[in-house]
Protein backbone atom coordinates (compact mmCIF):
# COMPACT_ATOMS: atom_id res chain seq x y z
CA UNK A 1 0.00 0.00 0.00
CA UNK A 2 1.20 3.73 -0.64
CA UNK A 3 0.03 6.61 1.69
CA UNK A 4 0.65 10.02 1.09
CA UNK A 5 0.00 12.01 4.17
CA UNK A 6 -0.58 15.66 4.29
CA UNK A 7 2.00 16.15 1.90
CA UNK A 8 3.08 20.01 1.68
CA UNK A 9 5.70 21.46 -0.70
CA UNK A 10 6.08 25.32 -1.82
CA UNK A 11 8.65 27.10 -3.76
CA UNK A 12 10.36 30.08 -1.81
CA UNK A 13 7.07 31.46 -1.10
CA UNK A 14 4.91 29.98 -3.75
CA UNK A 15 2.55 27.07 -2.06
CA UNK A 16 2.24 24.40 -4.85
CA UNK A 17 1.05 21.29 -2.25
CA UNK A 18 -1.35 22.55 0.38
CA UNK A 19 -1.62 19.28 2.46
CA UNK A 20 -2.33 16.06 0.04
CA UNK A 21 -3.87 12.72 1.27
CA UNK A 22 -3.85 9.85 -0.84
CA UNK A 23 -4.02 6.33 -0.22
CA UNK A 24 -2.93 3.70 -3.28
CA UNK A 25 -3.98 -0.37 -3.01
CA UNK A 26 -1.42 -2.55 -4.59
CA UNK A 27 -2.53 -2.84 -8.00
CA UNK A 28 -4.60 0.53 -8.57
CA UNK A 29 -4.28 2.74 -11.50
CA UNK A 30 -4.50 6.01 -10.16
CA UNK A 31 -5.42 8.58 -12.57
CA UNK A 32 -4.65 12.56 -11.57
CA UNK A 33 -6.12 15.01 -13.53
CA UNK A 34 -5.61 19.21 -13.12
CA UNK A 35 -5.19 22.29 -15.05
CA UNK A 36 -2.02 23.46 -15.48
CA UNK A 37 -0.17 24.30 -12.70
CA UNK A 38 -2.37 22.61 -9.93
CA UNK A 39 0.45 20.62 -8.27
CA UNK A 40 0.30 17.27 -10.01
CA UNK A 41 3.92 16.92 -10.99
CA UNK A 42 5.38 18.14 -8.22
CA UNK A 43 2.84 15.57 -6.56
CA UNK A 44 4.75 12.91 -7.77
CA UNK A 45 8.06 14.54 -7.53
CA UNK A 46 7.42 14.65 -4.06
CA UNK A 47 6.85 11.07 -3.70
CA UNK A 48 10.29 10.09 -4.98
CA UNK A 49 11.95 13.23 -3.16
CA UNK A 50 13.12 14.81 -6.84
CA UNK A 51 11.37 17.38 -4.76
CA UNK A 52 11.75 17.16 -0.99
CA UNK A 53 8.21 18.05 0.50
CA UNK A 54 7.97 20.59 3.64
CA UNK A 55 6.02 18.40 5.55
CA UNK A 56 3.70 15.24 5.22
CA UNK A 57 4.70 11.77 5.51
CA UNK A 58 5.31 9.25 2.40
CA UNK A 59 4.61 5.48 2.92
CA UNK A 60 5.19 2.68 0.49
CA UNK A 61 5.07 -0.50 1.93
CA UNK A 62 6.66 -0.91 5.16
CA UNK A 63 8.63 2.18 4.66
CA UNK A 64 7.55 5.50 5.67
CA UNK A 65 9.58 8.30 5.57
CA UNK A 66 8.81 11.49 7.53
CA UNK A 67 9.24 14.88 5.35
CA UNK A 68 10.94 16.43 7.81
CA UNK A 69 13.68 14.46 8.42
CA UNK A 70 14.62 11.88 5.66
CA UNK A 71 17.27 10.22 6.06
CA UNK A 72 19.60 9.51 2.45
CA UNK A 73 18.77 5.77 3.11
CA UNK A 74 15.08 7.14 3.40
CA UNK A 75 15.41 8.66 0.11
CA UNK A 76 17.49 5.82 -1.77
CA UNK A 77 15.08 3.19 -0.80
CA UNK A 78 11.74 5.30 -2.11
CA UNK A 79 13.65 5.70 -4.92
CA UNK A 80 14.13 2.22 -5.31
CA UNK A 81 11.07 1.38 -4.37
CA UNK A 82 9.27 3.69 -7.19
CA UNK A 83 10.27 4.28 -10.66
CA UNK A 84 9.06 7.40 -12.86
CA UNK A 85 7.73 7.44 -16.69
CA UNK A 86 9.13 11.47 -17.52
CA UNK A 87 7.44 13.66 -19.61
CA UNK A 88 10.25 14.35 -22.02
CA UNK A 89 11.72 10.30 -21.67
CA UNK A 90 14.54 11.36 -20.00
CA UNK A 91 16.67 8.62 -21.24
CA UNK A 92 20.45 8.15 -20.60
CA UNK A 93 21.58 9.88 -23.57
CA UNK A 94 24.95 8.11 -24.13
CA UNK A 95 23.36 4.82 -23.42
CA UNK A 96 21.44 2.73 -26.37
CA UNK A 97 18.48 1.10 -25.69
CA UNK A 98 19.09 -1.87 -24.33
CA UNK A 99 21.39 0.23 -22.01
CA UNK A 100 19.12 2.02 -20.50
CA UNK A 101 17.01 -0.27 -19.44
CA UNK A 102 20.07 -2.69 -17.96
CA UNK A 103 21.33 0.83 -16.17
CA UNK A 104 19.49 0.61 -13.15
CA UNK A 105 19.38 -3.03 -12.31
CA UNK A 106 23.39 -3.22 -12.71
CA UNK A 107 23.82 0.07 -10.64
CA UNK A 108 21.33 0.75 -8.40
CA UNK A 109 19.99 -2.89 -7.60
CA UNK A 110 23.40 -4.91 -8.59
CA UNK A 111 21.75 -7.27 -10.32
CA UNK A 112 24.19 -9.24 -12.41
CA UNK A 113 24.84 -8.44 -15.92
CA UNK A 114 23.96 -11.59 -17.29
CA UNK A 115 20.67 -11.76 -15.65
CA UNK A 116 20.05 -8.07 -16.18
CA UNK A 117 20.65 -8.12 -19.70
CA UNK A 118 17.65 -10.70 -19.89
CA UNK A 119 15.45 -8.86 -17.75
CA UNK A 120 16.19 -5.82 -19.67
CA UNK A 121 15.36 -7.87 -23.29
CA UNK A 122 12.34 -8.89 -22.26
CA UNK A 123 10.66 -5.65 -21.41
CA UNK A 124 12.03 -4.32 -24.34
CA UNK A 125 10.01 -6.88 -25.90
CA UNK A 126 7.35 -6.41 -23.83
CA UNK A 127 7.18 -2.96 -25.03
CA UNK A 128 7.63 -4.03 -28.90
CA UNK A 129 10.95 -2.63 -29.40
CA UNK A 130 13.27 -6.23 -29.43
CA UNK A 131 14.57 -4.74 -32.68
CA UNK A 132 15.86 -1.16 -31.11
CA UNK A 133 18.21 -2.85 -28.69
CA UNK A 134 21.42 -0.97 -30.17
CA UNK A 135 19.53 2.17 -31.20
CA UNK A 136 20.56 5.05 -29.33
CA UNK A 137 17.78 7.60 -27.41
CA UNK A 138 18.64 9.99 -31.00
CA UNK A 139 17.70 7.46 -33.59
CA UNK A 140 14.27 6.41 -31.75
CA UNK A 141 11.18 8.40 -32.49
CA UNK A 142 9.37 10.10 -29.43
CA UNK A 143 7.02 6.93 -29.25
CA UNK A 144 10.14 4.62 -29.08
CA UNK A 145 11.71 6.71 -27.05
CA UNK A 146 8.82 6.64 -23.95
CA UNK A 147 8.51 3.22 -24.51
CA UNK A 148 11.93 2.46 -23.65
CA UNK A 149 11.10 4.26 -21.30
CA UNK A 150 8.42 2.36 -20.08
CA UNK A 151 10.91 -0.85 -20.27
CA UNK A 152 13.32 1.23 -18.15
CA UNK A 153 10.85 1.94 -15.62
CA UNK A 154 9.23 -2.10 -15.75
CA UNK A 155 12.57 -3.47 -15.20
CA UNK A 156 13.50 -2.72 -11.85
CA UNK A 157 10.34 -4.66 -10.60
CA UNK A 158 8.89 -1.12 -8.34
CA UNK A 159 6.25 -1.07 -6.17
CA UNK A 160 4.77 1.77 -7.72
CA UNK A 161 5.40 3.40 -11.68
CA UNK A 162 4.57 7.55 -11.79
CA UNK A 163 3.62 8.28 -15.16
CA UNK A 164 4.14 12.22 -15.76
CA UNK A 165 2.35 13.20 -18.81
CA UNK A 166 3.91 10.50 -20.88
CA UNK A 167 2.15 11.16 -24.20
CA UNK A 168 2.00 15.04 -24.02
CA UNK A 169 5.58 15.66 -25.78
CA UNK A 170 4.31 13.03 -28.75
CA UNK A 171 3.31 14.20 -32.08
CA UNK A 172 -0.31 12.94 -32.21
CA UNK A 173 -0.13 9.57 -34.24
CA UNK A 174 2.51 8.75 -31.59
CA UNK A 175 0.26 8.65 -28.92
CA UNK A 176 -1.59 5.51 -29.51
CA UNK A 177 1.46 3.32 -28.88
CA UNK A 178 2.62 4.52 -25.39
CA UNK A 179 -0.97 4.49 -24.44
CA UNK A 180 -0.96 0.80 -25.66
CA UNK A 181 1.65 -0.30 -23.61
CA UNK A 182 0.74 1.34 -20.48
CA UNK A 183 -2.65 -0.08 -20.50
CA UNK A 184 -1.18 -3.36 -20.97
CA UNK A 185 0.98 -3.17 -17.91
CA UNK A 186 -1.78 -1.60 -15.89
CA UNK A 187 -3.74 -4.76 -16.94
CA UNK A 188 -0.78 -7.25 -15.14
CA UNK A 189 -1.48 -5.79 -12.26
CA UNK A 190 1.04 -3.12 -11.70
CA UNK A 191 0.77 -0.22 -9.51
CA UNK A 192 0.79 3.10 -10.81
CA UNK A 193 0.01 6.67 -10.65
CA UNK A 194 -0.49 8.56 -13.96
CA UNK A 195 -0.84 11.80 -14.28
CA UNK A 196 -2.45 12.69 -17.83
CA UNK A 197 -4.95 14.62 -20.44
CA UNK A 198 -6.10 11.41 -22.02
CA UNK A 199 -9.56 11.31 -21.08
CA UNK A 200 -10.59 8.17 -22.89
CA UNK A 201 -7.39 6.39 -21.49
CA UNK A 202 -8.33 7.43 -17.82
CA UNK A 203 -11.87 6.43 -17.94
CA UNK A 204 -10.89 3.01 -19.55
CA UNK A 205 -8.02 2.14 -17.60
CA UNK A 206 -7.87 3.44 -14.01
CA UNK A 207 -10.02 2.51 -11.35
CA UNK A 208 -9.63 5.65 -9.28
CA UNK A 209 -9.35 9.71 -10.41
CA UNK A 210 -8.00 12.16 -8.25
CA UNK A 211 -9.04 15.59 -9.38
CA UNK A 212 -6.52 18.33 -8.22
CA UNK A 213 -6.43 22.05 -8.42
CA UNK A 214 -4.37 24.60 -6.48
CA UNK A 215 -2.60 22.29 -4.77
CA UNK A 216 -5.37 20.40 -3.13
CA UNK A 217 -7.02 17.51 -4.33
CA UNK A 218 -10.46 18.79 -5.02
CA UNK A 219 -12.31 15.01 -5.56
CA UNK A 220 -11.75 11.60 -5.90
CA UNK A 221 -13.66 8.86 -6.96
CA UNK A 222 -14.35 5.91 -8.87
CA UNK A 223 -14.02 6.99 -12.56
CA UNK A 224 -17.78 6.97 -12.72
CA UNK A 225 -18.32 9.13 -9.81
CA UNK A 226 -15.04 11.68 -11.37
CA UNK A 227 -16.47 11.74 -14.95
CA UNK A 228 -20.08 11.24 -14.68
CA UNK A 229 -21.16 12.52 -11.70
CA UNK A 230 -18.81 15.00 -10.37
CA UNK A 231 -19.66 16.93 -6.88
CA UNK A 232 -17.44 19.57 -7.20
CA UNK A 233 -18.12 22.29 -9.62
CA UNK A 234 -14.50 23.15 -10.39
CA UNK A 235 -14.43 19.62 -11.39
CA UNK A 236 -17.25 19.85 -13.29
CA UNK A 237 -15.68 23.08 -15.04
CA UNK A 238 -12.37 21.24 -15.91
CA UNK A 239 -13.81 18.31 -17.67
CA UNK A 240 -16.36 20.26 -19.72
CA UNK A 241 -13.56 22.51 -20.63
CA UNK A 242 -11.07 19.34 -21.08
CA UNK A 243 -13.48 17.37 -22.93
CA UNK A 244 -16.80 19.51 -24.62
CA UNK A 245 -17.58 16.20 -25.65
CA UNK A 246 -17.68 14.53 -22.07
CA UNK A 247 -21.60 13.64 -21.35
CA UNK A 248 -22.06 11.29 -24.58
CA UNK A 249 -19.58 8.21 -24.29
CA UNK A 250 -20.33 8.01 -20.66
CA UNK A 251 -23.37 6.07 -21.03
CA UNK A 252 -21.16 3.06 -21.68
CA UNK A 253 -20.27 3.71 -18.02
CA UNK A 254 -23.20 3.28 -16.09
CA UNK B 1 74.29 40.12 -32.32
CA UNK B 2 75.06 36.83 -32.93
CA UNK B 3 77.06 35.66 -36.36
CA UNK B 4 76.15 35.37 -39.66
CA UNK B 5 73.08 33.77 -40.48
CA UNK B 6 73.66 29.95 -41.36
CA UNK B 7 70.39 27.95 -42.77
CA UNK B 8 72.73 25.08 -42.22
CA UNK B 9 73.00 24.99 -38.86
CA UNK B 10 69.32 24.05 -38.82
CA UNK B 11 70.66 20.78 -39.67
CA UNK B 12 72.74 20.27 -36.18
CA UNK B 13 70.26 22.23 -34.37
CA UNK B 14 67.23 20.32 -34.81
CA UNK B 15 68.35 16.93 -33.55
CA UNK B 16 70.02 18.54 -30.71
CA UNK B 17 66.92 20.09 -29.83
CA UNK B 18 64.64 17.37 -30.29
CA UNK B 19 66.25 15.39 -27.80
CA UNK B 20 64.70 17.41 -25.33
CA UNK B 21 61.13 17.27 -26.33
CA UNK B 22 60.73 14.27 -24.47
CA UNK B 23 61.12 16.52 -21.16
CA UNK B 24 59.00 19.19 -22.34
CA UNK B 25 56.15 16.56 -22.79
CA UNK B 26 56.76 15.34 -19.99
CA UNK B 27 55.97 18.82 -18.95
CA UNK B 28 52.98 18.95 -20.24
CA UNK B 29 51.88 15.52 -19.38
CA UNK B 30 52.30 15.51 -15.59
CA UNK B 31 50.75 18.96 -15.41
CA UNK B 32 47.65 17.39 -17.25
CA UNK B 33 47.06 14.99 -15.10
CA UNK B 34 47.29 16.52 -12.01
CA UNK B 35 45.80 19.75 -13.51
CA UNK B 36 42.54 17.58 -14.15
CA UNK B 37 42.07 16.01 -11.21
CA UNK B 38 43.21 19.19 -9.12
CA UNK B 39 40.46 21.04 -12.01
CA UNK B 40 37.82 18.21 -11.15
CA UNK B 41 38.03 19.35 -7.56
CA UNK B 42 38.06 22.66 -7.76
CA UNK B 43 34.95 22.59 -10.55
CA UNK B 44 33.19 20.82 -7.46
CA UNK B 45 31.95 23.67 -5.00
CA UNK B 46 30.71 25.42 -7.55
CA UNK B 47 28.47 22.94 -9.01
CA UNK B 48 27.53 21.86 -6.13
CA UNK B 49 27.29 25.87 -4.94
CA UNK B 50 29.15 24.88 -1.45
CA UNK B 51 29.41 28.48 0.11
CA UNK B 52 32.65 29.49 1.02
CA UNK B 53 34.91 27.07 -1.13
CA UNK B 54 32.50 28.58 -4.25
CA UNK B 55 34.35 31.96 -3.14
CA UNK B 56 37.55 30.42 -2.44
CA UNK B 57 37.71 28.88 -6.42
CA UNK B 58 36.36 31.76 -7.82
CA UNK B 59 39.15 34.17 -6.44
CA UNK B 60 41.38 31.13 -7.43
CA UNK B 61 40.58 31.20 -10.78
CA UNK B 62 40.24 34.52 -11.15
CA UNK B 63 43.80 35.15 -10.15
CA UNK B 64 45.92 32.33 -12.31
CA UNK B 65 43.77 33.92 -15.13
CA UNK B 66 44.67 37.29 -14.46
CA UNK B 67 48.44 37.09 -13.72
CA UNK B 68 51.39 35.64 -16.37
CA UNK B 69 52.32 32.19 -16.04
CA UNK B 70 55.99 33.50 -16.02
CA UNK B 71 55.36 35.21 -12.78
CA UNK B 72 53.15 32.51 -11.18
CA UNK B 73 56.49 30.05 -11.83
CA UNK B 74 58.43 32.64 -10.05
CA UNK B 75 56.00 32.74 -7.62
CA UNK B 76 55.97 28.99 -7.31
CA UNK B 77 59.47 28.73 -7.62
CA UNK B 78 60.77 31.14 -4.63
CA UNK B 79 57.30 30.69 -2.52
CA UNK B 80 57.14 27.32 -2.09
CA UNK B 81 60.18 26.34 -0.87
CA UNK B 82 59.52 29.99 1.99
CA UNK B 83 56.32 27.69 2.36
CA UNK B 84 57.59 24.35 2.89
CA UNK B 85 60.88 25.69 5.12
CA UNK B 86 58.03 26.67 7.53
CA UNK B 87 57.22 23.23 8.05
CA UNK B 88 61.17 22.42 7.62
CA UNK B 89 61.12 20.83 4.74
CA UNK B 90 64.12 21.45 2.37
CA UNK B 91 63.37 22.34 -1.42
CA UNK B 92 67.23 23.46 -1.79
CA UNK B 93 68.47 20.42 -4.29
CA UNK B 94 65.31 19.77 -5.43
CA UNK B 95 65.48 19.60 -9.28
CA UNK B 96 63.52 22.80 -10.67
CA UNK B 97 61.02 20.27 -13.23
CA UNK B 98 59.32 20.19 -9.61
CA UNK B 99 58.61 23.71 -9.63
CA UNK B 100 57.41 23.56 -13.32
CA UNK B 101 55.30 20.45 -12.63
CA UNK B 102 53.76 22.31 -9.83
CA UNK B 103 53.30 25.86 -11.12
CA UNK B 104 52.13 24.66 -14.27
CA UNK B 105 49.11 22.00 -12.62
CA UNK B 106 48.35 24.63 -10.39
CA UNK B 107 47.45 26.64 -13.29
CA UNK B 108 46.00 24.40 -15.51
CA UNK B 109 43.73 23.07 -13.14
CA UNK B 110 42.18 26.67 -12.75
CA UNK B 111 41.32 26.94 -16.67
CA UNK B 112 40.52 23.19 -16.82
CA UNK B 113 38.25 23.22 -13.82
CA UNK B 114 35.98 26.04 -15.80
CA UNK B 115 35.96 23.61 -18.49
CA UNK B 116 34.90 21.17 -16.50
CA UNK B 117 32.06 23.09 -14.96
CA UNK B 118 30.85 24.32 -18.43
CA UNK B 119 30.48 20.97 -19.91
CA UNK B 120 28.92 19.45 -16.74
CA UNK B 121 26.43 21.97 -16.39
CA UNK B 122 25.83 21.69 -19.58
CA UNK B 123 24.75 18.20 -19.17
CA UNK B 124 20.35 18.13 -19.38
CA UNK B 125 18.91 18.45 -14.88
CA UNK B 126 16.46 15.63 -16.41
CA UNK B 127 19.86 13.17 -16.91
CA UNK B 128 20.57 13.58 -13.25
CA UNK B 129 16.55 12.75 -12.24
CA UNK B 130 16.23 9.97 -14.33
CA UNK B 131 19.29 8.17 -12.83
CA UNK B 132 17.52 9.62 -9.25
CA UNK B 133 14.71 7.96 -10.11
CA UNK B 134 16.30 4.45 -11.10
CA UNK B 135 17.86 4.21 -7.47
CA UNK B 136 21.11 5.78 -8.14
CA UNK B 137 23.09 8.03 -5.64
CA UNK B 138 24.86 10.63 -6.37
CA UNK B 139 27.83 9.89 -6.76
CA UNK B 140 26.64 6.80 -9.56
CA UNK B 141 24.64 9.21 -11.24
CA UNK B 142 27.38 11.63 -11.78
CA UNK B 143 30.11 8.79 -12.36
CA UNK B 144 28.03 7.33 -14.78
CA UNK B 145 24.99 9.75 -16.59
CA UNK B 146 26.27 12.79 -16.15
CA UNK B 147 30.31 13.02 -16.90
CA UNK B 148 30.37 10.61 -19.80
CA UNK B 149 28.15 13.02 -21.39
CA UNK B 150 30.22 15.86 -20.15
CA UNK B 151 33.41 14.58 -21.24
CA UNK B 152 32.06 14.21 -24.81
CA UNK B 153 31.64 18.25 -24.45
CA UNK B 154 34.71 18.94 -22.97
CA UNK B 155 36.59 17.56 -26.26
CA UNK B 156 37.24 20.23 -28.15
CA UNK B 157 37.96 23.18 -25.43
CA UNK B 158 39.82 20.81 -23.78
CA UNK B 159 42.19 20.37 -27.48
CA UNK B 160 42.66 24.17 -27.37
CA UNK B 161 44.22 24.65 -23.22
CA UNK B 162 46.53 21.96 -24.04
CA UNK B 163 47.54 23.31 -26.98
CA UNK B 164 47.98 26.74 -25.07
CA UNK B 165 49.74 24.29 -22.53
CA UNK B 166 52.29 23.27 -24.67
CA UNK B 167 53.13 26.58 -25.33
CA UNK B 168 53.63 27.81 -21.98
CA UNK B 169 55.99 24.71 -21.37
CA UNK B 170 58.34 27.20 -23.27
CA UNK B 171 58.43 29.39 -19.91
CA UNK B 172 60.30 26.62 -17.81
CA UNK B 173 63.96 27.69 -18.90
CA UNK B 174 63.81 30.56 -17.01
CA UNK B 175 64.07 29.10 -13.43
CA UNK B 176 66.76 26.43 -15.25
CA UNK B 177 64.98 23.04 -16.25
CA UNK B 178 66.59 21.70 -19.62
CA UNK B 179 64.00 21.02 -21.76
CA UNK B 180 63.66 22.42 -25.72
CA UNK B 181 64.07 25.94 -24.46
CA UNK B 182 67.04 25.38 -21.79
CA UNK B 183 68.79 23.56 -24.37
CA UNK B 184 68.29 26.04 -26.93
CA UNK B 185 69.78 28.68 -24.98
CA UNK B 186 72.78 26.36 -24.07
CA UNK B 187 72.99 26.70 -27.93
CA UNK B 188 73.23 29.73 -27.95
CA UNK B 189 75.88 30.48 -25.44
CA UNK B 190 77.72 28.07 -27.18
CA UNK B 191 77.18 28.88 -31.03
CA UNK B 192 76.28 32.57 -30.66
CA UNK B 193 73.45 31.43 -33.91
CA UNK B 194 70.49 32.64 -31.79
CA UNK B 195 68.07 33.14 -34.71
CA UNK B 196 68.97 29.68 -35.94
CA UNK B 197 68.18 27.80 -32.85
CA UNK B 198 64.51 30.00 -32.45
CA UNK B 199 63.91 28.97 -36.35
CA UNK B 200 64.37 25.61 -34.84
CA UNK B 201 62.46 25.52 -31.77
CA UNK B 202 59.41 27.47 -34.09
CA UNK B 203 59.84 24.40 -36.41
CA UNK B 204 59.53 22.28 -33.28
CA UNK B 205 56.95 23.38 -31.50
CA UNK B 206 54.72 23.95 -34.66
CA UNK B 207 54.97 20.72 -35.67
CA UNK B 208 54.02 19.27 -32.58
CA UNK B 209 51.18 21.48 -32.04
CA UNK B 210 49.72 20.23 -35.61
CA UNK B 211 50.78 16.24 -34.56
CA UNK B 212 48.57 17.49 -31.23
CA UNK B 213 45.69 19.23 -33.49
CA UNK B 214 45.76 16.34 -35.86
CA UNK B 215 45.21 13.55 -32.62
CA UNK B 216 42.63 15.59 -31.20
CA UNK B 217 40.61 16.09 -34.51
CA UNK B 218 40.55 12.20 -34.92
CA UNK B 219 39.63 11.52 -31.39
CA UNK B 220 36.80 14.60 -31.98
CA UNK B 221 36.16 12.59 -35.70
CA UNK B 222 35.65 9.25 -33.46
CA UNK B 223 33.96 10.65 -30.48
CA UNK B 224 31.32 12.57 -32.90
CA UNK B 225 30.60 9.18 -35.11
CA UNK B 226 29.90 7.99 -31.28
CA UNK B 227 27.69 11.00 -30.70
CA UNK B 228 25.98 11.56 -33.63
CA UNK B 229 24.14 8.29 -32.48
CA UNK B 230 23.38 10.02 -29.15
CA UNK B 231 23.65 13.53 -29.53
CA UNK B 232 20.20 15.28 -28.75
CA UNK B 233 17.91 15.05 -32.22
N1 LIG C 1 11.35 23.99 -9.24
C1 LIG C 1 10.37 24.91 -9.14
N2 LIG C 1 10.66 26.15 -8.68
C2 LIG C 1 9.69 27.09 -8.56
N3 LIG C 1 8.41 26.88 -8.87
C3 LIG C 1 8.05 25.68 -9.34
C4 LIG C 1 9.02 24.63 -9.51
N4 LIG C 1 8.38 23.53 -9.99
C5 LIG C 1 7.10 23.88 -10.12
N5 LIG C 1 6.89 25.17 -9.74
C6 LIG C 1 5.60 25.85 -9.72
O1 LIG C 1 4.70 25.04 -9.02
C7 LIG C 1 3.41 25.11 -9.60
C8 LIG C 1 2.92 23.71 -9.88
O2 LIG C 1 3.72 23.16 -10.89
P1 LIG C 1 3.54 21.67 -11.43
O3 LIG C 1 3.60 20.74 -10.27
O4 LIG C 1 4.51 21.49 -12.51
O5 LIG C 1 2.07 21.71 -11.99
P2 LIG C 1 1.37 20.75 -13.05
O6 LIG C 1 2.23 19.55 -13.26
O7 LIG C 1 0.06 20.40 -12.43
O8 LIG C 1 1.18 21.55 -14.29
C9 LIG C 1 3.53 25.99 -10.81
O9 LIG C 1 3.09 27.27 -10.46
C10 LIG C 1 5.00 25.99 -11.10
O10 LIG C 1 5.38 27.19 -11.70
MG1 LIG D 1 3.12 18.83 -15.03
Amino acid sequence: MIHLKNIHKSFGRLNVLNGINLTVERGDVVVILGPSGSGKTTLLRCINFLERPNDGEVTIGALTVDCRHPSRKDILELRRKTAMVFQHYNLFKHKTALENVMEGLIVAQKVPKKEARERSLEMLEKVGLSDKCDHYPSQLSGGQQQRVGIARALALNPELILFDEPTSALDPELVGEVLAVIKTIASEGVTMIVVTHEMGFAREVSNHVVFMDGGVIVEQGTPADIFVDPKEERTRQFLKRITPEWSYPMEALR
Amino acid sequence: MGKAFDLSLLGTFLPELLAYLPITLLILAASLFFGLLLGLLLAIPRLYNIPVLTQLVVVYVSFIRGTPVLIQLFLVYYGLPAVLGLVHLDLSRADPLLFVIVTYSLSSAAFLSETIRGAVNSVDLGQTEAAYAVGMTARQAFGRIVLPQALMVAVPNFANKVIGFLKDTSLAFTIGVMDMMGRGQTLISATAHALEVYISLAVIYYLVVIVLERLFAASERKLQQHERKWASA
